[in-house]
């Protein structure tokens, strides 16, 4: 069964499955673009306005969801990792990377939407709100804006009512929390009748702001793998620039180095991370900058070690008689041997970083005060613990496969790659 | 490090008597505060004194606490000390029954159940653990008490109440901590010996004729022991510097929180004091891990001659 | 394995008779929930507002502050003073001291002790949190109060205090608690802020120091020698430390805790569901703000400000987050002082589409249609500061920035540590920040408002307004009365107007408590004050 399954016809129905659900914002993407492609010879000045980064998610996840099925098929024997049947490390990378890459066709509605709290705070999963929404006019600024209220999603939006019950006769009257309100018709009637009155769902529910879970679960999944990826990333640049010169030059220069990482081992990390977010600021670079560094004492130890054991290998002694140059050496003959054990190090780091930053975030001192990430969730969740479960359960569980997905690929990798640990 | 963290905190914003500037109070005093933290002086001065404090064990007085830094860790680190020390024997044995439950079948039922249950529990954030464990013990089964260290009527209380009470309050908290580090010894235990099962010496002694259950008690369990101290002796000193989130979780009065607090709070003596108080307990249980592991070798040695 | 198992039977033997031992009695006892430990119990060092409070239980003072509701401000009624004379132009107070006040040593309270404490309180060595709040004593030059010129005892019971002359001095002039000085007299005074917990068990108040279990609990007992002992009211009363709110709930609940303040408005339904909790509110006199930086080009026009205000939906945050138990602002007057307060002034109405208008009217506008209004190349858009941990503030921080967008201003938010975010206020460079203000209950506007930054440390806007100027000089000089008030008014009247802020809304106090506690006031002086009046039903 599981080998029948294999991860290109996973990540191909996952990929599928999107297109079903979500067909309608992806053509209105493409049509966008094109809307777009237009302004920008028809108007500059407009168009370059208009680029933000939330548009340009839009069109990459759009373009992205038709091309990678497209490479995948044509490409059908390239790709070694998919053609192995499903485990479930391999499930959680896809559905991680899909989340990623896909967030803004996945999710709902913005993860800082919000609107009429009365209604729609602390609602339970798979609940329903009524919704009144009236598309506004906007002839005047030409298809491109009002196609662009459609696709993007914003944090705002003066067209949508929630309410408690809604009646439409000569007027459209809704009730909120036993107060009536009523539109006059001309406001929810479009002169063209383009208005709806429909049922928002709230697949997990919703916070206490009436923001949908499922939303910000989605995109705290980017923010999380964002300052994992970073994070290693830096400690990687750190730990193996550090590394490789201890080890190579050797002498004073070594043992300082080393006596410093010790003295950073030998220190409670968490508490200079906690200072320099707490005194500088926590935005998601600085958290990035201080989770890497914060790691490159273990790396630093295992390519520093490595390399002071080839050193002495026969075959790197001949290979340097032999008049191999410097840059050979590093690449062709360090390299291989140490690429094994910094990988493993590296993906177990990354597991660190990311339970480090939703610790930060519950905390309060995270990323979590600008954008939804798990640990903030959590923590928010936490005075609702009592009436409002599901707050606390879904990113609860959204790190708990996250970390454990790391664990078991490092576990893994070390012992595939591991001659000592046969199995 | 400490005259890193020195340096960190002078050239950072945030100014502590702030905190003395409020509508009840007169701008006066905060002016004499200020002076009186030293802080006007150039850094140069403020560097030298502080060194020199260091040296003769100084810290100088808190702001917040307005006491001597010594005094105030003084009541945080006997907690820290005691509930670190509790839930690292904690960790150690059960890990170490559970590992020995684990082998006497190996890749059997049990041992199967427990590597799964260790993975999932490895993988499960501590303040996760902590708030469901709230949910449940004290919201739903009102059953223990969710924060604080002794009830409000633990005065009143004899002696054996008195710690009954403690030990109620402490049971989530010790839970919280020590499920991660119980699955780590475990995994790491119960593949040591393995590892030392698998090793040819094991299959000489059962050569011998020596029974499964000697062999396992003499050659195997020392063998697969000692590795584990050095790990051991870390999660100790990780343990010793304050377990933040199970503190605040838990509202209890530890090291991790009285350091986050005094670096919310700009209060810098408080800070460099409690950074130096728990550098210095991570190098002592480093220390005491190797000794440890001397002694053990050299018994290992002496079991094997003999 | 057998070691294992001896731990077990231990372990249950000390769990197992904890479960059926029976609870103490807890009658006349009555515990009181506190969110931190207190820092010193001692008067000179009480420095926040709870250690204030349980200070006051201790100390005594010659007058003592009541809050009264008639009249919608404080009076002051006699305590370690029977009565007191003001001479003929108010420079002098004769004071009579009662004779039945004892120290918990034996010793009686004397007028020595009262000129002890004002010599403690003011010595700049001391650092007291009295120090520099003398002005309309005669000092010397390092704002120590001078004794000689300024205390005269005939006898032991009686006072004699000069003040400065036109200095207008007041009986608030005289209401710092009163130490010890056989006590205190021993200590060398710049060590007096590190005297070890414990030396406060010398004390002359309805209750005295029973035992202090620093980051657990306070233990106080009813001092049956004072005068305002009474048999039946309370006779112990414990604070006790619980840090996490959500545990006081749970403890308030169990019957752990018996009292506790701040209770957040979205617990206010639950807690009133049970039978024996019940709950009141107090009306506050600290309300939240967004503040403008004045001398920012964005915020620099009253009529932006004022249609900041118009675009924020501040009645959804009262509703949702304060379950209405509050009052949105219109000024830095609370409601409470009913007469300074101007009651003609109605809230802001939040309506998006006018704030558009008025933005549109200064030149706000969405030109290059990227969402965002600009002017003259400027695009509006800023970063809005608050205070991280505070559930309330990033409630509101999270409401007001997706108001604001939604008439074309960006904001972005971002929380700051407190000690960050107060220095980063003090030194005016942030552009909006949320905050907010408790008003002394002695009134004095000036710091908040003046344009002289240096006389106005709490300005932090950088408000100026000339005709704010005069109207605030004239309310200093000016003696309680009609003419006061009309001045107040006026002020409220120029501030609503200007908006140099956006006052927010003032925020009750929720105080829940057992319903076996009797003979609870609560008043703005705060929940524990006179408590040595509740009892305790049986």
């Amino acid at each position: 069964m599981k080998k029948l399954i294999t991860n290109r016809l996973f990540l191909l129905s996952i990929l599928l499955l999107i297109l079903v659900f979500r067909w309608k914002i992806v053509c209105y993407s493409f049509l966008l673009l094109f809307y777009f492609i237009k302004l920008f010879f028809t108007d500059y000045s407009v168009a370059v306005g208009q680029i933000s980064f939330g548009l340009f998610d839009y069109f990459l996840s759009a373009l992205l969801i038709i091309l990678i099925p497209a490479v995948i098929i044509i490409k059908r024997n390239s790709f070694r990792f998919l053609l192995s049947g499903i485990s479930f490390t391999s499930i959680t990378i896809i559905f991680l990377l899909i989340i990623y890459i896909f967030a803004p066709l996945i999710a709902t509605s913005n993860p800082e939407f919000q609107k009429n709290i009365s209604i729609t705070k602390l609602l339970p999963p798979f609940s329903s709100v009524n919704e009144i929404y009236s598309l506004k006019n906007r002839d005047e600024s030409g298809a491109y804006f009002t196609l662009k209220q459609m696709v993007v999603k914003n944090s705002f939006d003066e067209h949508v009512i929630f309410a408690d019950s809604i009646k439409v006769d000569s007027l459209i009257t809704y009730y909120q929390k036993g107060q009536s309100h009523s539109l006059s018709i001309s406001r929810a009637f479009h002169p063209e009748g383009q208005f709806e009155i429909s049922r928002k769902h709230f697949l997990l529910g919703t916070d206490e702001f009436g923001r949908d879970i499922f939303s910000r679960l989605i995109y705290g999944a980017r923010i999380s793998i964002t300052v994992g990826i970073f994070s290693v990333l830096i400690t990687f640049i750190f730990g193996l620039l550090l590394g490789f010169f201890a080890g190579f030059t050797g002498g004073f220069v070594d043992s300082f180095l080393n006596r410093i990482s010790e003295m950073f081992l030998s220190f409670p990390m968490i508490f200079l991370i906690i200072l320099i977010i707490a005194l500088f600021g926590n935005s998601i670079i600085s958290i990035i900058i201080v989770l890497g560094f914060s790691g490159w004492m273990s790396l630093f130890k295992i390519v520093r070690g490595e390399i002071i054991t080839l050193k002495e290998k026969d075959y790197f002694l001949t290979a340097k008689l032999l008049g191999v140059g410097n840059f050979n050496l590093i690449f062709l003959e360090m390299m291989p041997v140490i690429l094994v054990p910094v990988i493993v190090n590296l993906i177990f780091q990354f597991g660190n970083v990311i339970l480090a930053e939703s610790a930060l975030s519950y905390l309060g001192l995270g990323t979590g005060g600008i954008y939804p990430s798990w640990g903030s969730m959590i923590e928010s969740g936490q005075s609702y613990i009592t009436h409002a479960w599901w707050m606390i359960l879904f990113p609860g569980l959204a790190l708990f496969f996250t970390l454990f997905m790391t664990n078991s690929l490092g576990n893994r990798i070390k012992i595939v790659f591991n001659p000592r640990l046969k199995k | 490090m400490v005259c890193f963290i020195f340096i960190l905190l002078r050239i950072s914003p945030g100014d502590p008597s702030l905190k003395f500037v409020s509508p009840e109070l007169s701008p006066a005093l905060a002016q004499k505060i200020k002076e009186s933290f030293g802080l006007d002086k150039p850094i140069f001065t403020q560097f030298v004194q502080f060194i020199s404090n260091i040296f003769s064990g100084n810290f100088g007085v808190s702001y917040d606490f307005r006491k001597p830094v010594v005094q105030v860790i003084k009541n945080y680190l006997l907690f820290t000390v005691t509930f670190s020390l509790i839930s690292f024997i904690i960790q150690l044995t059960v890990s170490y029954f559970l590992a020995l439950l684990s082998i006497k079948k190996m890749n059997g039922f049990i041992d199967r159940l427990l590597g799964r249950t260790s993975l999932v529990l490895y993988a499960i954030p501590s303040f996760v653990i902590g708030v469901f464990l709230i949910l449940i013990f004290s919201e739903k089964l009102k059953l223990l008490p969710a924060s604080g260290l002794m009830s409000a009527d633990a005065e009143s209380l004899s002696g054996g109440a008195k710690l009954a009470d403690y030990v109620l309050h402490l049971i989530l908290p010790v839970i919280t901590l020590s499920l991660g580090g119980i699955a780590v010894f475990y995994k790491y235990l119960r593949d040591n010996l393995d590892d030392v099962f698998n090793k040819p010496f094991v299959l000489n002694l059962y050569a011998y004729g020596l029974s499964k259950k000697e062999i396992t008690k003499k050659h195997v369990i020392p063998g697969a022991v000692s590795p584990l101290i050095s790990i051991a002796g870390v999660e100790l000193g990780v343990l010793f510097s304050g377990a933040l989130i199970t503190e605040v979780i838990f509202g209890l009065p530890g090291m991790g929180r009285l350091t986050v607090n005094a670096i919310l709070s700009c209060d810098y003596p408080l800070v460099i004091g409690c950074t130096f108080i728990s550098g210095i307990l991570i190098i002592i249980s480093n220390f005491l891990a190797d000794l440890l592991k001397a002694k053990l070798d050299k018994r290992l040695v002496s079991g094997i001659l003999n | 394995m057998k070691n294992i198992s001896l731990y077990v039977v231990l372990i249950l033997a000390i769990i197992f008779p904890s479960c059926v031992s029976n609870k103490p009695e807890k009658n006349d006892r009555i515990v009181v929930a506190i969110p931190a430990d207190a820092g010193s119990l001692n008067p000179l060092f009480a420095f926040s507002f709870q250690e204030v409070n349980i200070t006051e239980l201790l100390y005594l003072s010659l007058v003592q502050n009541e809050w009264s509701d008639s009249v919608g401000n404080v009076k002051t009624s006699p305590m370690a003073a029977k009565n007191w004379i003001w001479n003929d132009d108010s420079t002098t107070i004769t004071v009579n001291l009662r004779d039945d006040i004892y120290w918990r040593d034996g010793h009686k309270l004397t007028a020595e002790d009262v000129i002890f404490s004002f010599d403690v309180y003011s010595d700049p060595d001391v650092q007291s949190r009295f120090f520099g709040t003398f002005n309309k004593f005669y000092l010397e030059e390092n704002q120590h109060i001078d004794l000689k010129k300024s205390f005269e005892s005939d006898n032991q019971f009686t006072l004699k205090i000069h003040f400065k002359p036109h200095s207008n001095p007041g009986l608030f002039d005289i209401a710092p608690p009163i130490l010890p000085k056989h006590v205190f007299s021993n200590f060398d005074r710049k060590k007096l802020a590190q005297l070890e917990k414990g030396n406060d068990s010398v004390t002359c108040g309805p209750f005295y120091l029973y035992k202090w279990n620093p980051t657990q609990s306070i233990v106080l007992k009813a001092d049956e020698k004072s005068f305002l002992y009474k048999p039946g009211k309370v006779k112990e009363l414990i604070f006790k430390v619980v840090p996490d709110y959500n545990s006081r709930i749970t403890q308030l609940k169990n019957g752990e805790i018996d009292f506790m303040e701040n209770v957040k408005p979205d617990q206010v339904n639950d807690l009133k569901a049970l039978n024996n909790i019940k709950i009141a509110y107090v009306k506050g006199r600290e309300y939240d703000y967004a503040g403008w930086n004045n001398s920012n080009v964005l915020f620099s026009n009253p009529k932006v400000r004022y249609a900041s205000t118009c675009a924020i939906n501040r009645e959804e945050i009262l509703s949702e987050y304060l379950g209405n138990h509050g009052d949105l602002a219109v000024g830095p007057v609370a409601p409470i002082f009913r007469d300074f307060y101007n009651h003609d002034l109605k809230p802001i109405e939040y309506n998006p589409e006018k704030a558009k208008e008025l933005l549109a009217a200064e030149g706000w506008k969405d030109l290059n249609q990227d969402g965002i209004i600009e002017k003259n190349g400027v695009q509006f858009s800023f970063t809005l500061n608050y205070a991280g941990g505070n559930p309330r503030r990033e409630f509101a921080a999270t409401v007001i920035k997706n108001n604001l967008k939604a008439i074309g201003i960006d904001v972005k938010t971002e929380p700051l540590e407190p000690g960050v975010l107060a220095e980063k206020m003090f030194t005016h460079k942030l552009n909006a920040w949320l905050a907010g203000w408790s008003v002394p209950i002695i009134m004095d506007l000036k710091p908040y408002w003046f344009s002289d930054l240096t006389l106005a440390p709490f300005n932090l806007s950088g408000y100026k307004n000339t005709e704010v100027d005069e109207l605030l000089e004239k309310i200093d000089k000016s003696k309680a009365g009609n003419y006061k008030n009309t001045f107040y008014k006026k002020l409220q009247e120029i501030l609503y107007k200007d908006e140099p802020v956006t006052f927010l809304y003032w925020i009750d106090n929720i105080v829940a408590y057992n319903d076996r506690l009797e003979n609870i006031k609560i008043t703005p002086l705060g929940s524990v004050h006179n408590c040595w009046k509740w009892s305790v039903k049986n």
